[in-house]
């Protein structure tokens, strides 16, 4: 039928047409035209005859699409799509934008632009036109952008455990409200999270006005502003400007606040252009091993409880004069930290008698390294340790004249309070409080145990809690509480303030997606304030403290920028009072451990943090920077200990574990848990680590979700208090003789096996002989030929195999047998990609991994497919211990460690190509080894020929199928779609409605598809896949060029465009991705560094990643100095000193240079 | 049944011009078709019904596990990175490697005018057919998307896009399917003069019509053997260089890649010997029970298994020549790399692997070099089996400890197979005893009309044979 027109909405107005007489008189004639489909007089099926003529005709045509029924018949279920009604302003589909916001953290926050694809947010990066950022992130950054899109994230507005409406909430809150202002808060408690931001704490302020009486507390499981209680305000460290720096179990390239920014400045301080490039050196003090006791230059290891000792003996060598560290010494003898031992055995006396001396000589040393960096050294206490370290490390900047240079206090903002968590239990089981204001935080699963805060809580009449999940804090109490869905940041408007000072907004790059309530709406709103939208608050917030006419326009470009300058951080000293320091020395004694008496060592998280994120896929599944272990708790332990109490991991054929059972004596009762151990090289004897953030449950009460259901076998709170929050003594350790327990770990083999892939030296063997990462592996043993002429030009030549590389031996046979090539070159002579990765630069956080998974779409596989090697990641982390001596205790106790990141090498001679009987894999132009994914049959020998190991295979459809059906039992029986139900239907049956769904949950598919970059395909199973360099980044690049380059044809992307996410994301700047035919790129400078090398160069694939060799800075008066890098150490026992000339390579290689 | 016919009497010649009988006992020419034919005759024996109904069953299975591995994931099996080839590739190589003594002993011995060859190449060369089919599975079935394996094939398109021509796959596809398809005529073309006796003998109509058809109207006419003999040496001929190629180019799946312990120039010659080795382990492995089962002790005979032994030790001899080979050259080629992983096969996680694979091939053939040993049937038979276990062995260890620990520490990991990948394998055997025994069932096992030929009687010069007019 012809369509009619729809009824004009509005009284037709302005001049009248018609088309007709008819029209204009509204004939019924003319009606009936209009109404017609054909025009009189057309032939029409009308009459009865011509009505059998049609059905026949039909019906020939219905058999002749019969025919074609498998070709043509056969359709995938038609999908409308709808147009936009009206374009949205500055909307181009397929483009997305970038909004600044901001991640916050504890006490600060990451400054972040996100990337917004068709109104979802899609990835994350830092924002780099912030003052105090280079853009990059860290890894929970980069992960909470998974958690925005979790299914199992609160969606219901509960009251006493029945679903309301929002606005019955909303009606509940103001009730409340009105309740709290009438009896000024009295009975009342607030229990917060810390926050930088102005605007809560100006809300709590008009709160504290309003409801004077209540009480207000914030409570961290993990207090990452430690050191803020003893100067008052946070420290700003300047990293970058230290020389000497002192780790006081401060893991601050890992588990310290800021982190990322740390790393930045730590990295930078090392970073080596030039032979001559001086760079930072790194003592670290640590019980248990972390990143940054990893890249230590000198590492002691003694349990978290001994470190205070170590930093009495540095402080009073330091400073000599301080009376009160004086007396410390007394009281804490470095002999303190030796075992006791048999006095008539001179064999264990002399054991004794060299570690103090060892002790004696790294501390001494160590200070004496200090005290040569005036105002360039910098002492950092970790979070761990008690607040007597916080003042002696306090002490020595101040001693060091480090105040002011590379210690400074910043002005970030912190909520008044006027009570703790433990006040709030002690009243809350006192009766004294009937209304309890929970915003954010889970303490019934992260409080400290002595409180036995879920009980407490069930004591207040009236629970109001904000919270992203339906969590324990909720599950304590249903029946009290009313619920409320908090809104994840990236839904939020909000703000916070950096560490250097500045000011950052947060603005929603999504409406809720479960209609969530931010912190500050549901506090404006108990307030009683006119204000609730929490953009207003945020505004208003800014108006009060900005002066100057034009508001609206400072505001605009606080949204914009994303930032805004603030208080500059302080550079005066806060020196301690007498007193002060005497009240934290005062609880300063020696402890004594023993393998019948351990420590215990509650740590962040690499993955978990404190349990925040324990239903993020992506974090559960990154592997820890030290373990490698995924989707799962460990209890680390070191060798010796382990051997004395008789357990042990295994990891030959699987890698197993003995369960042990912990035991500690908490609050009177004897608590314990039970847990896998994991022997970890460098870890101190005696001492246990216990990650927080796992052994959690979702129950149909509350708890985490799908994802971290069950992950983990305990739960270390079970064994923290309120006295206890960094780490205990006194605990037991035994076997519970379980079987052994599989872990998904995915590095089982730590050594190097002598094979040089991560090449080093000292500072002091890489100003002898530059050129040494070239003097290692095979290819030193060749012969040398040059490659440039002199050796300005860059890298001297390549070593000769005994065949010439194939490429050039195709071309200058072709061109012997006549035929030119040149014009049929597809090379590309304006962009050839490369990457150089400086070891030297890299920490090993691991940031980069997720930023690939986040931007590549890479799937999550699960700990049973972990645990079968299937784990997706482009990229991955690459950590490799070595220690000293051929014994295993030396090479396990006090082992060097090293990180590699690992993807594609990009191979100009692929092994993996040659191999692909269906040209799925082929090189570009521009030098990518690219795949084409719908090629790709899956034979799996490109990944066989890959010397490197980067190529990953979809086994099992990780992207349509949820985790609970990636779980194989012990001998793979997966659900199969032909005989599966999902959502109650037959999976097979719901896969012919819609082919793209699989196996998941409706619930899942619905949100889980937001996440997707819609510039990558998401793979199939079957289907081969690897790092492309973000090609898709690489292409818009491109695009941007070409339509900018217009008529110049000046198509060359400009160095620095084009970033891929692991460059982008990555703190240490030691990812560099460019062009190599641009002889001023960064990458052609990095890779014509003497460091440069190819991992198994000697191959002749000639990859486009290379790497740049890593140099340790020992300091040679150590009593831990290694002449040689314990990771070259079993390749000089093998093939020689790569540090002196040998071999062929000696005769033709550094010191000669272009000899030839 | 006639196998107990009264035996005749002959003059012997002088004991100089003795030579050790093909045929023992004088069988004449009628005896050899009767006691041949019959097997494929009359009812299904009891001894036939109880070998088939579980490899059917066991075949079924298999058939099951596949539909498993399509409908789910190449995940059901154990395979991971690195071992992106475990059981898959080591049951395909194996399989192939079984394929290789028919068309050996057909087409090779045929050439060197070995008479021994006739009464066992039938067998063989069923058993060649059918152990390429099995293989053929394997390759097919591993590929991630296997309704794309098609792609392998050189199929104009218009997308322009042909299989990659540098690849060993693709080599693989080519030379297992010439392979497969020639092995296939050759078998036929012999069966033909058979096909006409069965027709000849058959009683019912079905079996006279089927049996006609296929015995293409062979009369026997002269004219006919005249163009039969040619023909069959021409495809004898055609065969040879296949025998060699077929396994050249699947070690070259190993030998062109990079992977230590992969990347070797000793592989081509070390796989056809191999392959033989484990073929002629696979015939008798078959035919001792059917020459005791069928009575053919006077056609299969105690000097065609002591021939086949002295193949095994031969080719035996020359796998264990290649593994001592492999490893010198590991150490001598001073490459650290290669090393590591010849040290870690026979030391390293997989080391059980290894000495099985030693124990089979290298030692067990030694045995033959005793007379005594070598005319033991018992004995025989079990070390037959031996050597196929040696040489499923072999390939495991070349394809899952080379892969497991290559040249990155980092991505180091130990392979278990699941039940999937071992029920898929022993399909395959369910699958090739299933068509081994319709084979046994329907069609000559042996080569009735060459046989006589062999026998006293179809010799011109023997005292039963030629013009006389023996029987």
């Amino acid at each position: 039928m012809k369509t009619i027109p729809p009824p004009c909405p509005e009284p037709e107005s302005g001049q009248k047409y018609w088309r007709s007489l008819e029209q204009l008189a509204d004939a019924p004639e003319f009606r009936q035209w209009l109404e017609r489909e054909f025009p009189d007089g057309a032939s029409e099926l009308v009459d009865p005859v011509s009505r059998r003529s049609f059905v026949k005709l039909m019906s020939a045509s219905f058999a002749l699409g019969g025919l074609g029924f498998l070709g043509a018949g056969c359709r995938r279920p038609e999908e409308k799509i709808l147009p936009f009604g009206k374009g949205p302003e500055g909307y181009i589909h397929g483009v997305p934008q970038y909004f600044a916001t901001a991640m916050p953290t504890r006490g600060t926050a990451i400054p972040l632009v996100v990337k917004s694809s068709d109104g979802r947010p899609t990835k994350i990066e830092g924002n780099p036109d912030h003052p105090d950022s280079n853009g990059a992130t860290d890894p929970f950054a980069q992960a909470s952008l998974l958690s925005l899109y979790d299914p199992d994230r609160a969606q219901r507005y509960l009251q006493g455990g029945n679903r309301i409406s929002k606005e019955k909430a909303l009606d509940e809150l103001s009730r409340i409200s009105k309740q709290l202002v009438a009896n000024a808060g009295a009975k009342t408690a607030f229990l917060l999270e810390q926050s930088s931001s102005p605007s809560r704490r100006r809300l709590v302020s008009v709160l504290q006005v309003k409801c004077r009486e209540a009480k207000y507390a914030i409570y961290e499981p993990v207090d990452l502003q430690a050191n803020r209680r003893v100067t008052g305000s946070t420290p700003y460290f300047k990293v970058d400007q230290a020389k000497a720096i002192l780790s006081l179990d401060c893991d601050f390239i890992g588990g310290e606040a800021d982190a990322h920014q740390l790393i930045r400045g730590f990295s930078a301080g090392r970073r080596i252009q030039k032979v001559s490039d001086s760079m930072n050196r790194l003592y670290a003090v640590e019980g248990l091993m972390t990143l940054t006791g990893m890249n230590a230059d000198h590492r002691l290891r003694v349990p978290n409880s001994h470190v205070a000792t170590v930093a009495v003996h540095v402080a009073a060598r330091v400073s000599p004069q301080n009376q009160q560290v004086a007396a410390l010494v007394a009281r804490l003898p470095l002999s303190s930290l030796i075992p006791p031992f048999d006095p008539t055995n001179a064999d264990a006396k002399k054991k004794a008698d060299d570690r103090q001396k060892f002790l004696e000589g790294w501390v001494a040393e160590c200070a004496a390294d200090l005290l040569a960096n005036p105002g360039a050294s910098l002492v950092l206490a970790g979070h761990r340790q008690p607040m007597a370290v916080h003042v002696l490390a306090n002490l020595l900047n101040s001693a060091l004249g480090n105040v002011g240079k590379t210690v400074l206090y910043s002005p970030v903002p912190e909520t008044a309070t006027n009570s703790d968590l433990s006040a709030l239990a002690t009243a809350l089981r006192a009766g004294q409080i009937d209304t309890l204001i929970i915003v954010g935080g889970n303490p019934a699963y992260n409080a400290p145990e002595d409180l036995k805060w879920a009980e407490a809580q069930s004591k207040a009449k009236e629970i109001i809690r904000l919270g992203a999940y339906e969590d324990e804090t909720f599950a304590a109490t249903p029946q009290a509480t009313l619920h409320l869905p908090g809104a994840h940041y990236l839904e939020s408007w909000g703000d916070a303030v950096t560490s250097d000072g500045t000011s950052v907004s947060i603005q929603p790059l999504v409406a809720p997606l479960f209609d969530g309530l931010t912190e500050l709406e549901v506090l404006a709103r108990l307030a009683g304030l006119e204000t609730t939208k929490p953009y207003d608050i945020v505004r208003e917030t800014l108006r009060g403290s900005v002066s100057g006419a034009n508001f609206e326009e400072t505001w605009k470009k606080f949204l914009h920028d994303g930032f805004m300058p603030g208080q500059k951080p302080s550079t005066t000293d806060r020196q301690l009072s007498a007193a002060e320091v005497t009240q934290a020395f005062a609880s300063l004694a020696p402890v004594s451990l023993s393998k019948d008496s351990l420590e215990i060592v509650f740590h962040r998280d690499y993955r978990m943090d404190d349990g925040r994120w324990n239903n993020n896929g992506w974090l559960q599944e990154f592997p820890d920077p030290v373990t490698k272990a995924t989707w799962d708790s460990l209890i680390l332990i070191s060798r010796k200990t382990a051997e004395e109490l008789g357990v042990k991991n295994m990891t030959t054929s699987k890698t197993t574990t003995d369960i042990v059972k912990v035991t500690l004596q908490v609050g009177g009762e004897t608590k314990s848990i039970t847990g896998p151990i994991w022997i970890t090289p460098g870890m101190a004897d005696n001492s246990l680590g216990l990650a927080l953030g796992y052994g959690r449950k979702k129950t149909p009460q509350g708890g985490t979700g799908r994802i971290g259901n069950g992950v983990g076998r305990y739960n270390a709170y079970e064994l923290r208090t309120s006295s206890t929050m960094g780490f205990a003594t006194g605990a037991k350790l035994e076997k519970t003789g379980e079987p052994r327990y599989e872990l998904a770990i995915t590095q089982e083999h730590g050594a190097m096996e002598g094979r040089p892939i991560i090449r080093e030296a000292n500072k002091a063997q890489y100003e002898k002989s530059p050129k040494f990462a070239n003097n290692f592996d095979l290819e030193a043993h060749s012969d040398f030929i040059p490659k440039n002429k002199t050796p300005e030009e860059g890298p001297l030549g390549r070593p000769k195999g005994i065949y010439e590389h194939p490429y050039h031996a195709y071309e200058t046979r072709k061109s012997m047998n006549g035929v030119n090539l040149e014009g049929k070159h597809v090379k590309s002579d304006i962009h050839q990609w490369g990457m150089a990765v400086d070891l030297n630069q890299c920490v090993g956080c691991g940031a980069c991994v997720l930023a690939c998974q986040a931007e590549n779409n890479v799937p999550i596989v699960g700990k049973d497919q972990v645990k079968r090697n299937r784990e997706m990641h482009w990229l991955r982390i690459d950590r490799y211990f070595s220690g000293a001596g051929d014994t295993l205790e030396a090479m396990v106790d006090d082992p060097q460690a090293v990180h590699q990141p690992m993807m594609c090498q990009h191979c100009e001679n692929a092994p993996c190509e040659s191999v692909c009987p269906v040209n799925a894999t082929v090189h570009d132009e521009e030098g990518l080894n690219v795949m084409a994914y719908n090629r790709c049959v899956g034979t799996r020998y490109c990944s066989n020929n890959c010397a490197w190991k980067v190529r990953r295979f979809n086994f099992l459809d990780f992207n349509r199928r949820s985790l609970d059906q990636l779980i194989g039992t012990p001998n793979a029986v997966y659900s199969s779609p032909m005989v599966g139900k999902t959502d109650g239907e037959w999976t097979l049956k719901r896969w012919w409605k819609n082919p793209d769904i699989g196996t998941r949950p409706q619930d899942e598919w619905d949100i889980l598809k937001l996440v997707r970059n819609p510039d990558v395909t998401v793979r199939m199973r079957g289907v081969m896949e690897k790092c492309t360099f973000c090609v898709q980044r690489i292409e818009q690049a491109k695009i941007g060029q070409k339509v900018k380059a217009g008529q110049t044809g000046d198509v060359r992307v400009p160095d620095g465009v084009i970033r891929p996410a692991c460059q982008q994301v990555c703190p240490a700047e030691a990812i560099v991705f460019g062009n190599q035919l641009d002889p001023n790129s960064r990458v052609s400078q990095l890779q014509k560094s003497e460091r440069n090398y190819e991992v198994l160069g000697f191959l002749e694939t000639r990859p486009r990643v290379t790497y740049l060799a890593r140099i340790r800075n020992p300091n040679p008066k150590m009593p831990d100095y290694h002449d040689i890098a314990l990771n070259v150490q079993p390749y000089v026992e093998r093939s020689g000193n790569p540090y002196e000339p040998h071999g062929h390579a000696a005769d033709h290689g550094s010191e000669k240079k272009g000899a030839h | 049944m006639a196998s107990h016919a009264p035996t005749i009497e002959v003059p012997l010649p002088p004991k100089e011009l003795q030579r050790e009988p093909l045929v023992l006992n004088h069988r004449p020419l009628g005896w050899i078709s009767n006691q041949i034919a019959v097997i494929a005759e009359g009812k299904a024996p009891m001894w036939w019904w109880i070998a088939f109904v579980p490899s059917f069953i066991v075949m079924c299975i298999g058939a099951s596990m596949i539909a498993y591995q399509v409908g789910t994931g190449v995940g059901v099996w154990g395979l991971m990175i690195p071992v992106g080839w475990a059981w898959d590739i080591t049951n395909f190589v194996w399989w192939i490697g079984i394929g290789h003594a028919g068309t050996l002993i057909s087409a090779i011995l045929c050439l060197l005018r070995q008479r021994w060859r006739t009464s066992i190449n039938r067998a063989a060369e069923a058993m060649t057919i059918f152990a390429v089919m099995c293989a053929g599975i394997f390759p097919a079935f591993h590929v991630g998307r296997v309704w794309f394996a098609w792609w392998l094939l050189p199929i104009p398109n218009a997308n322009g896009i042909w299989p990659q021509f540098r690849s060993p796959l693709l080599w693989d596809v080519f030379a297992v399917s010439t392979y497969f398809t020639v092995s296939l005529l050759f078998w036929y073309m012999g069966l033909i003069p058979d096909l006409a006796t069965m027709r000849d003998r058959a009683k019912s109509k079905l079996r006279q019509i089927g049996y006609g058809i296929a015995a293409l109207g062979w009369t026997g006419s002269n004219r006919h053997w005249w163009n039969y003999e040619k023909a069959y040496l021409l495809l004898a001929g055609l065969s040879t260089p296949l025998v060699l190629s077929v396994h050249s180019i699947v070690s070259f799946d190993f030998a062109v890649s990079q992977v230590p312990g992969w990347h070797t120039t000793i592989f081509p010659p070390y796989f056809v010997a191999g392959a033989i080795f484990s073929g002629f382990g696979m015939v008798l492995t078959l035919v001792l029970p059917l020459r005791a089962i069928c009575k053919l002790e006077d056609v299969i005979t105690i000097r065609h298994v002591e021939l086949m032994c002295k193949v095994l030790l031969a080719t035996g001899s020359i796998v264990g020549y290649a593994y001592g080979m492999e490893f010198f050259i590991a150490w001598y080629g001073g490459n650290p790399y290669e090393l590591y992983a010849f040290q870690n096969r026979a030391f390293g996680p997989y080391w059980w692997s290894y000495w099985s694979m030693i124990t089979c091939n290298v030692i067990s053939p030694h045995f033959f070099w005793s007379k005594r040993l070598r005319t033991n049937l018992w004995f025989v038979f079990a070390i037959s089996i031996v050597v196929n276990i040696g040489m499923w062995f072999e390939r495991f260890v070349i394809i899952v400890t080379s892969l497991h620990r290559d040249y990155m520490p980092s991505n180091w990991a130990y392979f278990s197979p699941t039940w999937v990948d071992i029920w898929t394998y022993i399909g395959t055997i369910g699958l090739f005893m299933t068509l081994f025994l319709l084979f046994v069932r329907f069609l000559p096992l042996c080569n009735i009309a060459e046989v006589k030929v062999v026998s006293s009687h179809g010799d011109p010069h023997h005292p039963l044979g030629g013009a006389k007019g023996g029987h």
